[in-house]
């Protein structure tokens, strides 16, 4: 990244880091905390799809179909088999990776709309999938019973995962190694090679990038950090059903990767963050929550495109740093 | 019925399928060829169309094509007001824009439809149904015979307007490259708002359709929204020829497949016959835009 570090951007994110951990004593009501741990699942996702969408520029709208296959392939194989979650939860990262890789293979020959559009008939496909396969994965009625992950001792620390606020604190560290790993990834050649097929894909072929190698790289990585967050949600919220991992749920994801501003590590997670919480202050909207929802998304994509983080480096930095602007 | 008559019987439903999945796939075709805008609120079109058309019936006491035209000529309306307000912001703004914003747009008015005319199905009554032919075991009631031959003259009507009227010529002309169409006196923004009427008025017509067929209710669009998506990948955007073909072809497959292989899995086969056919011919789809 380019952005000059400061000081006062050191002690910024030192306060952060404490705001974060300290809020499961601020705010110790389950109701709360849930809405939280959502909020880490969902910048999972959303940092996820933005490798993507923001970084190497394809837009997917099949991005709960991996959430969904993630939740689904760490569930059976610890109810089936019996393995913990600390073992399922890296299979299905491994699994939906695999199946991620095969199927940018497929479509990621296809660009613009016709990418997009694909991607979101395989989500809908997935969808029909997980209603119908009733022996494997018990159709509409979806699998109940998904186990905590299992206690475990590291390093001579005794560690159980049962109440939110552990699923906080572990959401966190997997957040924060998703950050890393990210970070990481858009600091190196690979990142950079990403950012060439997105600013225009001829160009970065002619200096001799194999576009199509990074497309199915982003697209791969960005799957298996899907399945592995939505392991995570599966042994958090304990059932499955289809009806979570429709396309509505990849549009959710997408908005917010949009909504906070893409082709930053810090801008999916503010729209993670606003969009997991926004809609709970809905509720008071009753039926007329998802219309209210559909105008506010009108009137922020006509007035808002560079999304909130966007506009407010735009506001802050005159100039803007180099690799934000889309 | 022998497996030979169903198989027929279910050719038959499938043509007629996919003259509705025509209609709507056309609409959409033709905004994207002209906007560049992937409209996925044109299922809400459908939806609204047939509301209008239901309420026209119950209410007004009309007969059935009157209601299908106040549909289309009300659908055509909303659709315009809808493209000045929504949609023309965003023209030329990349293409997640005015996916997200027509997502925005297909959640908010569902859900409106949902608030004010409640989820239970409805179904419009054309008073054809009781009418029955039957030829060579095949059966189909007046109603599908006059919905074949109402979706069929609107297709030809439509392509007879692209193809020979001035008006039509212009939407060709912007569909081809927008700014030397501006450069050569054409008035783009009435053009975008004769497009976004279009493929309102065409959208209300297959909901009519749909409506007096099987029912209405305000969840009708989406299904149709990602099928029409469908349809307009594989016979390629803007395409009309192509477009009607893939239609009904989806329409066959939908039947067919329903009919023979397995009911329960009749909404994948689209998908599947699409992603099946990028394995197999890559570069004929992906060819053009």
């Amino acid at each position: 990244m380019t952005v000059k570090r400061k000081p006062y951007i050191l002690l910024c994110i030192i306060a952060v880091l404490a705001a974060l951990l300290g809020i499961p004593r601020l705010f110790s009501m389950d109701y709360y905390l849930h809405i939280f741990v959502m909020s880490e699942i969902y910048a999972v996702l959303a940092l996820s799809l933005s490798l993507l969408v923001g970084f190497t520029g394809q837009v997917s709208m099949g991005h709960a179909a991996f959430y969904g296959m993630g939740a689904y392939a760490s569930a059976i194989l610890s109810l089936r088999l019996g393995l913990s979650f600390w073992v399922t939860f890296w299979m299905a990262g491994l699994l939906v990776g695999t199946v991620a890789y095969l199927i940018g293979r497929l479509v990621l020959r296809l660009r613009g709309h016709v990418l997009a559009i694909t991607t979101a008939f395989f989500c809908v496909l997935v969808t029909v999938v997980m209603n119908n396969w009733i022996p494997v994965t018990n159709g509409p009625m979806g699998i109940t019973g998904v186990p905590s992950p299992s206690p475990f001792s590291l390093f001579g620390v005794h560690a159980v995962i049962e109440t939110r606020a552990q699923y906080y604190y572990l959401g966190l560290l997997f957040v924060a190694c998703v950050v890393y790993f990210l970070w990481r990834i858009e600091s190196s050649r690979i990142g950079d090679a990403m950012i060439a097929v997105r600013e225009n894909e001829e160009l970065a072929k002619s200096i001799g990038i194999d576009t199509m190698k990074s497309k199915v790289l982003a697209f791969t990585i960005s799957g298996a950090l899907a399945g592995l967050a939505g392991a995570f949600y599966a042994h958090y919220i304990h059932f499955i059903s289809p009806v979570t991992f429709t396309i509505n749920e990849s549009i959710n994801i997408l908005v917010m990767v949009i909504f906070g501003g893409m082709s930053t590590l810090f801008g999916p997670i503010l729209g993670a963050v606003c969009l997991t919480i926004l809609p709970e202050f809905l509720r008071m909207a009753g039926e007329l929550r998802l219309v209210i929802y559909g105008i506010a998304l009108i009137v922020f994509i006509i007035w808002m495109p560079m999304g909130i983080w966007g506009t407010i480096q735009r506001i802050l930095l005159p100039k803007g740093p180099e690799k934000t602007q889309g | 019925m022998t497996v030979t008559t169903i198989f027929f019987q279910q050719i038959l439903n499938g043509v007629i399928q996919g003259c509705i999945y025509a209609l709507i796939a056309l609409g959409l075709s033709l905004v994207f060829g002209i906007l560049e805008i992937a409209n996925f609120a044109h299922g809400e079109f459908y939806m609204i169309g047939a509301f209008m058309a239901l309420f026209s019936i119950t209410f007004l006491g009309v007969p059935f094509f009157i209601a299908m035209i106040i549909a289309m000529i009300g659908m055509a309306f909303v659709a315009t007001v809808i493209e000045r307000v929504v949609f023309r912001p965003i023209v030329g703004k990349p293409l997640i824009n005015s996916m997200l914003l027509s997502f925005g747009l297909s959640t908010a008015l569902a859900n409106l439809a949902l608030y004010f005319f409640k989820a239970d199905p409805r179904k419009i009554t054309s008073g054809l149904a009781s009418y029955r032919f039957s030829f060579l075991g095949l059966y189909i009631t007046g109603e599908r015979i006059a919905i074949l031959v109402l979706s069929v003259f609107l297709v030809l009507l439509l392509a007879w307007f692209i193809q020979y009227t001035r008006t039509g010529k212009a939407m060709r002309a912007v569909a081809q490259d927008r700014t030397a169409a501006q450069l050569a006196g054409i008035n783009i923004r009435r053009i975008y708002s004769v497009t976004f009427a279009i493929s309102g008025a065409l959208a209300a017509a297959a909901g009519t359709m749909v409506g007096a067929m099987f029912f209405v209710n305000p969840e009708m669009g989406f299904t149709v929204v990602l099928k029409s998506f469908v349809i307009v990948t594989l016979g390629g955007f803007g395409k009309i020829k192509g477009v009607i073909f893939a239609a009904i072809l989806i329409g066959l497959v939908e039947s067919l497949g329903g009919g023979f292989i397995s009911y329960a899995y009749k909404d994948a086969y689209p998908f599947l016959l699409l992603i099946l056919l990028f394995i197999l011919k890559p570069e004929g789809l992906a060819g053009g835009k």
